[in-house]
């Protein structure tokens, strides 16, 4: 019955400003880059529509202010969403650090029902530039420790492996959306949060 | 029923009197002139029993007084709420040559339109009949009916005439509840969410409201909201249906919908020219008539050719009351203050930077903000572009300025058009401290500031748009949130770079009010808001169309409304101390007048401790019902099955 039923995934991008948070979302969703982007101020949103396992589904991409004066207005924009996606700068290790407040401050906020369990997914951006400050190695050791949060390494820039990153958020969300709702039976075990989703090392990304 | 008249007598008499509104019976008799009565009529056989009738006589009726008053139609609602005619004549032959009104039968009237209108309405049924006094006005006959009706002024509008009768059982009932509510005419679909009254007596009354009050505002255009309001809210509240019940009676029905003064237009003025300007200098070079510059800088913005200069004082760099000394000393000493702080971080060295984090950050955040600042504009595009060198020297100076505030995004968005217009770094940074001094809050560390502009924000559109506020309220937006970049920037990231210099400018007079820029807020909500309530909007939907007006918003239209707007307020009779106080009016301590005072506050979703009586119900806007603050949400009762 579900099946039939429009499904909506509602995708919250959180990060440090200026880490690449809109341009992924519009890379992913219009595949366009551009370097004049302003800082988000308040928050936007876009719309994809995607298949996932043969389900059209409506990703809804939510951009957010990046500064964390701006944080205790996510309550508003982060309710009711399936899934959450980290973004740190790889070439800036203070976005890498406040990572673990940016996760905790989410949860707070959105307060999903089982914390434990939420999906994030971690994105490594602007992995086209030099010099790299954080290794993959390093994020994916963070990744472990956070219920082995899935870790991709993108360009928005390039376009690199963020169609795959997008793909495994929204299948992330998906999998949320239904153990919320308890509909199991209808996704077997395919879309698992913690172990199907293999980290991408920095070398498969590395197309620039 | 008796009608047999024994004698009566002429107690009032004014001729040229039009019938604009009347029963159904009298439908042919409307805009024809007429001459209005009052009489006297004591009844055989009923000793005692004087009755005062008021009667309405079309002109070209010649008068034969027994005939004639056997005609008249005496509208009657006191059973049934069907007008009836007298037993001898049967409808059909009622050839509305008079038309006959029983006091007991006014509840409340209404004068409007210089006094030269005049509506009866019974309080439970439909309006009366309405006249157009075309010679003179109704005063005389006002002071008459104020000496024959207990009458008092209604809290909602000075116009309206209530009066007292507390004899009346439908009148104290409908002062209880809308519960017992039983619509005959429900075939009428605008009436037809009447239906649940019964089951949901909340839902459906507040529904109610907000499509009376929509239909009132939204889909009659040119009409009178006024009569028009009243007239639909009455016949909604009609036919009681005495066996049935109401439920609990957490609301109450208090008299009238609040009525806002009709909105007048403010057309924008040309801008300040430099005529103008250069004239209001004395020989010291000291502005002599401050006040009418700013007004002339409010209704038209300021020429180009003299912009520069302008904002130097409209940024309270210059001061107003100084001379051309006093300017020339200032720049000075300002510009040598600005290179002392600037020389105080440029000389940090890396080591000094990396020890020092708060600083750090800040730079860092400076840094990656003046990067995306306007770059499409061509004084800030390319790479290596100097300009964008100078709008970061100048915020990390801020920095150092204020360096508790630092630097939060959205301030480059700020300084950006004025280093645009002054290209003078000193200048540019005095300016910037001028703005920054009037937008400071926006930019508090727990971001007080915009939350109470928010809930500011929606205490107004609940005055100026109830219907659309309660939506929002309804519709998991009473935060305001979507209005977020609005007002943080003061529309910057919605108007194009002409537009924010004027608009900008305009609001730095501050005129004609405190928060001017809410009020354009809610010229443009109130403006959009049919499109916002469509299809059941949530939070998603009307974040998105807002964001989506970016470029397309109307800035002199804005203006305007926003203009319009003030003015309603200023002179609206329901003006509470909470709209006075958000718009810098004097107070006049409202508090414990009237009922809207007292009406469940809202929990403010910032827990805004110092924001006085946030009027955001629906209910208590439309001022006609007031609902216990625990009550649920009630979306289907203004869903979109009513649109």
């Amino acid at each position: 019955m579900a099946s039939r039923k429009k499904i909506l995934l509602k995708v919250v991008i959180l990060g440090e400003s200026s880490v690449g948070k809109t341009s992924l979302m519009n890379q992913y969703v219009n595949r366009k880059f551009s370097n004049q982007y302003k800082a988000t101020i308040g928050a936007d949103f876009l719309t994809k529509e995607v298949t996932i396992d043969d389900r059209t589904v409506t990703m809804q991409i939510w951009d957010t202010a990046g500064q964390e004066r701006f944080q205790s207005l996510g309550v508003a924009f982060y309710r009711g969403a399936d899934c959450c996606v980290l973004v740190f700068d790889v070439t800036a290790p203070s976005t890498f650090k406040s990572l673990d407040s940016w996760r905790d401050e989410f949860l707070i906020q959105a307060s999903p029902r089982d914390p434990e369990n939420f999906p994030f997914v971690l994105l490594g951006n602007k992995d086209d530039l030099e010099p790299r400050a954080i290794s993959a190695k390093r994020a994916q050791q963070w990744c472990q420790n956070k219920n082995n949060m899935p870790y991709f390494e993108t360009s928005a820039k390039s376009g690199s492996n963020v169609e795959q990153a997008f793909l495994a958020i929204a299948k992330n969300a998906l999998a949320q959306q239904n153990s919320t709702v308890d509909l199991y039976n209808e996704f077997p075990d395919q879309i698992k949060l913690t172990n199907t989703q293999k980290p991408s090392g920095s070398g498969d990304s590395c197309s620039c | 029923m008796e009608t047999e008249p024994d004698e009566y007598h002429d107690c009032f008499m004014q001729d040229g009197v039009l019938l604009k509104q009347a029963p159904s019976s009298h439908m042919t008799a409307l805009n024809t002139i007429g001459t209005l009565y009052i009489y006297e009529v004591t009844r055989s056989g009923e000793s005692c029993n004087k009755k005062l009738l008021l009667e309405w006589k079309q002109n070209d009726i010649t008068v034969d007084s027994d005939v004639q008053y056997q005609e008249w139609a005496v509208v009657n609602t006191v059973q049934k709420r069907i007008r009836t005619l007298s037993e001898n004549m049967p409808e059909h032959h009622n050839r509305s040559k008079s038309l006959k009104i029983n006091f007991d039968e006014i509840k409340s009237f209404k004068v409007c339109n210089k006094n030269r209108q005049l509506t009866f309405y019974d309080g439970t049924s439909e309006r009366i009949c309405g006249f157009l006094f075309q010679h003179g006005n109704c005063e005389h006959l006002v002071g008459m009916l104020k000496t024959i009706l207990k009458v008092g002024v209604s809290r909602r509008d000075k116009q309206i005439y209530v009066v007292y009768d507390s004899n009346s059982p439908e009148f104290q009932e409908l002062n209880r509840s809308f519960a017992a509510l039983n619509l005959k005419n429900e075939d009428n679909s605008f009436w037809h969410m009447f239906k649940h009254f019964k089951e949901n007596p909340y839902e459906g009354s507040l529904g109610a409201f907000a499509k009376v009050t929509n239909f009132v505002y939204r889909s009659v255009e040119g009409s009178d909201p006024d009569i028009l309001s009243r007239d639909e809210l009455y016949s909604s509240i009609t036919e009681l249906d005495d066996g049935v019940p109401h439920s609990g009676g957490e609301y109450e029905v208090i008299n009238a919908l609040p009525q806002l003064p009709r909105r007048k237009e403010f057309p924008r003025c040309n801008p300040l020219t430099e005529e103008q300007w250069r004239s209001q200098f004395n020989s010291l070079g000291q502005l002599e008539d401050v006040d009418s510059i700013k007004n002339l800088i409010f209704r038209g913005g300021v020429s180009p050719t003299i912009r520069k200069e302008v904002w130097k004082f409209l940024l309270d760099y210059f001061p107003w009351d100084s001379t051309d000394l006093d300017r020339q000393q200032l720049i000075n000493k300002k510009n040598e203050e600005y290179y002392v702080m600037k020389l105080q971080w440029k000389s940090i060295s890396q080591k000094q930077e990396d020890n020092f984090s708060d600083y750090a950050q800040r730079k860092c955040q400076v840094i990656k903000d003046v990067n995306r600042t306007d770059r499409t504009l061509e004084f800030y595009a390319g790479d290596n572009n100097i300009n964008i060198q100078t709008l970061g020297d100048i915020l990390m100076t801020y920095v150092m300025y204020n360096f508790d505030l630092g630097y939060v995004q959205g301030m480059s968005d700020l300084l950006s058009p004025i280093l645009w217009l002054m290209q003078d770094e000193n200048d540019s940074f005095w300016c910037f401290v001028g703005f920054m001094e009037k937008v400071m809050s926006n930019f508090d560390i727990d971001q007080a500031g915009m939350k109470e502009q928010l809930t500011q924000l929606r205490v107004l559109l609940s005055f100026i748009d109830p219907v659309l506020a309660n939506y929002l309220e309804k519709h998991d937006c009473g935060n305001m949130f979507f209005c977020f970049r609005w007002l943080l920037v003061w529309f910057k990231r919605e108007l194009n770079q002409d537009d924010i210099l004027r608009f900008w400018e305009v609001l730095w007079t501050g005129y004609p009010c405190h928060n001017f820029h809410l009020l354009v807020s809610v010229a443009i909500l109130e403006h959009e808001s049919e499109a916002l309530m469509e299809n059941d909007n949530g939070f998603t939907e009307i974040l998105k169309y807002i964001n989506e007006l970016s470029g397309k918003l109307n800035m002199e239209l804005m203006l305007n409304k926003a203009e319009g707007i003030y003015n309603q307020i200023k002179e609206a009779d329901h003006l509470t101390d909470s709209v006075r106080s958000i718009l810098g009016l004097p107070l006049i301590g409202t508090k414990n007048r009237g009922s809207e005072e007292q009406s469940s506050q809202q929990e403010s979703p910032f827990e805004s401790p110092d924001l006085s009586t946030p009027r955001t119900e629906p209910c208590c806007s439309v001022d006609n019902v007031r609902i216990s603050p625990d009550e649920i949400a009630f979306e289907k009762s203004i869903s979109s099955s009513f649109l």
